[in-house]
């Protein structure tokens, strides 16, 4: 492969949405300076936050106000974010991916729509060699197990060729509960699935990450190597500063307040 | 957050304008006889600028290679009327299959017209990239920022590099 490796990483503690996306945009500024002497590295966030409803670009804050504060009462952080997409949410037991990826690397360079669709198809192939589920083909982007049912959601950012935000995977069923005061995704009469559901298997996030960073590397034709917290860099230390505010965070409420 | 769309207070009257913007610098006749100069350049970030030196105002969109490599567009992100611009400042995005993707100001200026029918119909983006989905007309503060750009050819080369 010519192509340099990615660089994966998975945080152990639950994540708070807004330093994660002040980490994203670190890394983001990073990418962009170190891009000028090709010594950026492309990455591969894996991780959980702590329960947060997150809005997409398009959504203005009018539309939003009653939702924040209906939200946040239940025990959720409510964030309008820069990605695209509309409302969802994010918590334990689901997988967030973030690739920090320089699009231009590829030759031609990589179209948004074909970041996009090797997500969706990293999403599927994991889902289906993994756990032998059978997904319906949908006209909206993630993807869903039947009609009704979504499993996975994809909402991302590009700027300068670089992406940010990623995807969001249900593994167990702790995130339903929480999936139940929203509409998501701006679908009326679509519920939120996982693997757990689907397959009736005890599973955990942990388990699943080295099979998806795997398909993940397939997909988009990269090789996949850890990233190495050892080496100080300013990459290594936001990552290692906000694994460290996340451990120091009280638990997270396990089912929406009411 | 960036503004969305919003009615302007005053618009500036401009004549309407049949003419196709050409690629290379060639006079145009107008209604008046006077000689014009329209000059389209264009960016590596997938910008086009079509830059008309009697009025000093370039009309900013993007290409049809990049409309064809984001997918059905949904939603499109423009600046404020009279927004002061750098050239690279980030000044909209456009939104299609769940990605935000940025734009960046081409040129240097004041935002003087945004395209108000984008935000009923942002399929003009992916029907109309270089004319009628046209996003915004910047008043150029350097129009030597121009000559910095890719010409047609130059663009086409970088599409296919």
């Amino acid at each position: 492969m010519a192509l340099p490796p990615v660089f994966y990483h998975f945080f152990r503690p639950p994540l708070p949405y807004l330093p994660a996306w002040n980490l994203q945009d670190t890394l983001h500024r990073l990418q962009l300076q170190l891009r000028k002497s090709a010594e950026h590295k492309d990455l591969l966030l894996l991780l959980q936050h702590r329960p947060v409803y997150t809005a997409g670009r398009r959504q203005t804050d009018p539309e939003l106000d009653s939702e924040r504060i209906r939200l946040t009462a239940l025990g959720a952080d409510f964030v309008a974010s820069s990605r695209g997409g509309q409302l969802t949410y994010h918590g334990p037991g689901q997988i967030v991916g973030y690739p920090l990826l320089d699009l231009s690397r590829y030759s031609p360079i990589m179209g948004t729509r074909d970041y996009v669709c090797r997500m969706q198809k990293t999403l599927e192939l994991h889902l289906k060699e993994a756990h032998g589920l059978t997904l319906s083909p949908s006209e909206h982007t993630g993807v869903f197990l039947d009609p009704r049912t979504k499993i996975a959601s994809i909402g991302v950012q590009v700027r300068h060729r670089l992406t940010s935000h990623g995807f969001a995977m249900n593994v167990t069923h702790e995130p339903r509960a929480w999936f139940d005061q929203i509409v998501a995704c701006g679908l009326d009469d679509v519920k939120a699935g996982s693997i757990e559901s689907a397959t009736g298997k005890t599973v955990t996030v942990e388990d699943e990450i080295p099979g998806l960073v795997q398909r993940f590397g397939r997909l988009y034709e990269r090789e996949m190597l850890p990233l190495d917290l050892s080496q100080a860099n300013s990459t290594t230390e936001a990552i290692l500063a906000l694994e460290q505010e996340a451990l120091e965070m009280a638990p997270s409420a396990k089912a929406p307040l009411k | 957050m960036q503004s969305i769309l919003r009615t302007a207070a005053l618009r500036v009257a401009r004549p309407s304008r049949a003419f196709v913007a050409r690629p290379s610098a060639v006079p145009l006749y107008r209604s008046t006889q006077i000689r014009t100069l329209v000059t389209k350049r264009y960016t590596t970030d997938h910008e086009a600028v079509v830059f008309d030196d009697a009025t000093g105002v370039g009309i900013v969109s993007i290409t049809d290679y990049a409309q064809s490599s984001l997918g059905d567009v949904v939603f499109v992100e423009l600046p404020s009327l009279g927004t002061e611009v750098g050239q690279g400042d980030q000044i909209g995005a456009v939104e299609s299959v769940k990605a935000a993707s940025d734009i960046y100001a081409p040129v240097s200026g004041s935002v003087e017209e945004i395209n108000e029918t984008l935000s009923t119909e942002p399929g003009l983006l992916n029907k109309s990239p270089e004319e009628k989905g046209w996003l915004c007309k910047i008043k150029l503060s350097d129009p030597a920022e121009l000559e910095e750009l890719l010409t047609e050819e130059a663009y086409k080369a970088h599409c296919e590099a």
